[in-house]
């Protein structure tokens, strides 16, 4: 028996900050409910939800990849690289779904958080010759493979992640990559929780894995926002890891360090409910004493919403299969797909919640 | 403390001072000490009752009660690897069961009975087959949590239980049912070991066990009696994380602790070779780790930087044991 197991779940914590997409979601989500009256000089306190960002105005077209033949049904095939976790199950499901309700027939692989399980996932796939293939790649290392693909005719549309440039290229061995703007995540954040508090008061932040690419961006959006917000003073950032227990300690030692903060930026839902177990131990009112604004949009989260506990909460829609399907039925039609697709999230308040969190994950 | 096994050696080290036995055995508690003064000059609030009883102590017990558990398996020799996986287990096991509407009455004394389960399977690969500790426990270290993530699906979820909230925010005489928890253990264990002769039968075999086992000791039932303890332990530290976050958490709960009790034992001085058990002085290392991370993390150092001081205090700990005189 190997000690591998625990790593794996090391891992799986990091795969859940994959995220993006989701086709349909209008983000115009209306202004906070109880707004506190807003500082003079916090412009984004009364600023609308900034919304989606748009891909660059350059992005190439895909044009050298493998094209695909115009069909009523397809044979498409799907390597997830960990089918664990809410947000992942609800990705592979998401994918399921859409192609069930079109009609087309889809293949489904399990990499089980590893690698070079995921490269052979994809090889046997490409053997089965499917119409096209759709990966959320494991790690930017599993370029090679990609391009075998290619070689075998197939296109390939990654999800939720990309790969490395010098593996493998947009628009010549894979089709193109949908993922979420994480930047834009921490962009929209900062504007809910300024317009939540009003643009006063000590804010403590939660991000997840150090170095993983949305809690990098996430971060960055929402630092960047913050700057024209001096009336919101950032007073301590944490790593917590996207874990609940330890976001709950790091809370919990935060808050007493400083005992005025009054609102908390957590990047991932988990660590969100975390911040709120902490704030409710130490004696305050999660929602009144104590603002908190996640990322995720999770059930857990928007339920919290209706509950008071959370402020607001932008959406990291894990369900890709609706626009991963219309943006692979636009390349067969011929139509112009850039080689980088950016996904809609929503923004989730006491207005809307109670309306979407059935249909959360 | 109650430092059995090196009792005979006091009394040669009275001739003169053995600093590097002083150092080992009460150097956790002069950091402690130190850390503590620190905050108290440093940290706002430090001194609050509040903070001291429902941050800290609360923070450090779960971790102070699995660590109780693996005190007296490394005294009979062994190690028990599997601890923070069966934190998991059993908390998800009983998370399972209440969603599922199993009444409270039941579903938590499983939690415990899985973790007592789970040690009698340890002991039993220790002492009747013989088995290497450290791989044993290595089989549960990986299916234990492997297990807990088939039994939840992988999902976090939410548990509405009072008694569950009750075990995460509930307060006995004034304490944290986790606090109040490892004081009735911590009060359970030192009785057990000093006023009956199951202290000196598990030092015994600890120290020799081929010696303990001509004198009549049953070695191998000590020995398992030890696992089973230690997993019964980390059984109910699964309910009290459980309570804690209210949600079923495969992966990350009791992540680590079994490496967090192995540090605190080292740190408090104990020999990992088996023959001494320091109960006082293991919560003293737990508290003591815990409070470092703290005070790093209350002053905005990034958590990497706490990772690496507790590597250099486990580091120091270990040098002073080999200096030290007592401890072979």
């Amino acid at each position: 028996m190997k000690a591998r197991l625990p790593w794996v779940a090391v891992a799986a914590t990091l795969m859940i900050s994959g995220c993006s997409v989701d086709s349909g979601g209008s983000s115009e989500g209306g202004a906070a409910a109880g707004a506190a009256s807003p500082a003079a000089n916090c412009a984004i306190a009364t600023a609308a939800d900034p919304g989606n960002s748009q891909p660059a105005a350059d992005t190439p077209i895909a044009e050298n990849a493998p094209k695909l033949a115009q069909k009523d049904t397809y044979r498409v095939a799907f390597s997830q690289n960990a089918n664990n976790g809410a947000w992942r199950i609800a990705e592979t499901q998401s994918m399921q779904d859409e192609a069930k309700r079109l009609g087309y027939q889809i293949q489904v692989t399990d990499a089980q958080n590893n690698q070079s399980k995921q490269i052979q996932d994809i090889r046997s796939l490409i053997a089965q010759k499917p119409d096209a293939l759709f990966v959320a790649p494991m790690t930017e290392e599993i370029g090679t493979v990609i391009g075998e693909a290619k070689s075998a005719g197939i296109p390939v549309f990654l999800i939720d992640r990309t790969v490395s440039d010098s593996q493998a290229k947009a628009g010549t061995d894979y089709v193109t990559t949908i993922v979420s703007d994480f930047v834009q995540e921490g962009k929209r954040a900062a504007y809910a929780l300024a317009k939540a508090t009003g643009g006063t008061g000590k804010v403590i932040a939660l991000e997840g894995t150090t170095g993983s690419s949305s809690a990098v961006d996430r971060k960055k959006g929402f630092e960047d926002a913050l700057k024209e917000c001096p009336g919101l003073e950032l007073v301590a950032t944490q790593d917590a890891d996207n874990q609940r227990a330890r976001a709950q300690d790091i809370t919990e030692s935060l808050l007493q360090a400083n005992p005025d903060v009054t609102a908390v930026y957590a990047q991932g839902d988990d660590m969100a409910m975390g911040a709120i177990a902490a704030i409710r131990a130490a004696g305050k009112v999660p929602g009144k004493d104590i603002l908190v604004v996640s990322g995720d949009g999770s059930k857990e989260a928007l339920q919290a919403i209706v509950d008071g506990t959370m402020a607001a909460n932008v959406e990291c829609n894990p369900r890709f299969g609706p626009k991963a399907f219309e943006v692979m039925k636009q390349y067969a039609a011929g139509d112009e797909v850039p080689t980088k697709i950016l996904n809609e999230d929503r923004l989730f308040d006491s207005s809307n919640a109670g309306e979407f969190v059935d249909q959360a994950y | 403390m109650t430092d059995l096994a090196t009792r005979p050696a006091e009394v040669s080290a009275l001739r003169r001072i053995d600093w590097p036995t002083m150092i080992r055995r009460y150097g956790a508690a002069a950091v402690l000490a130190l850390l503590v003064i620190f905050n108290i000059i440093f940290t706002e609030n430090f001194l609050d009752l509040r903070n001291i009883l429902f941050v800290q102590l609360r923070q450090a017990a779960p971790t102070a009660i699995v660590a109780l558990g693996m005190a007296l398996v490394i005294a009979t020799g062994g190690i028990d690897l599997s601890v923070g996986a069966v934190v998991a287990l059993s908390g998800q096991v009983t998370a399972v069961f209440l969603l599922d509407g199993v009444p409270p009455l039941v579903a938590l004394p499983i939690g415990i009975l899985v973790g007592l389960a789970a040690g009698l399977f340890n002991g039993t690969l220790v002492s009747r087959f013989g088995i290497q500790p450290m791989i044993a426990t290595l089989v549960l270290f990986t299916a234990g949590r492997g297990l807990a993530q088939v039994v939840t699906g992988g999902r976090i979820q939410t548990v509405n239980e009072p008694i569950v909230e009750f075990l995460g925010l509930g307060v006995i005489a004034g304490l944290p049912i986790s606090v109040f928890s490892l004081i009735v253990i911590t009060i359970a264990i030192i009785g057990v070991t000093r006023f009956t002769p199951a202290g000196t039968k598990l030092l015994a075999v600890g120290g020799n066990e081929r010696a303990a086992g001509l004198v009549g000791i049953r070695t191998k039932w000590v020995k398992t009696m030890a696992y089973v303890v230690a997993g019964g332990l980390a059984g109910y530290v699964g309910l009290l994380e459980l309570g804690r976050i209210q949600a079923s958490d495969a992966t990350n709960a009791g992540l680590n602790m079994e490496l967090d009790a192995i540090a605190a034992v080292a740190v408090a001085g104990t020999t990992l070779a088996g023959g001494t058990f320091s109960p006082g002085r293991t919560i003293i290392g737990v508290l003591m780790l815990r409070l470092l991370q703290n005070t790093l993390v209350a002053h905005g150092i990034p958590r990497e930087v706490a990772q690496i001081a507790q590597g250099l205090i486990i580091v120091a700990a270990i040098y002073l044991l080999r200096r030290s005189r007592d401890a072979r």
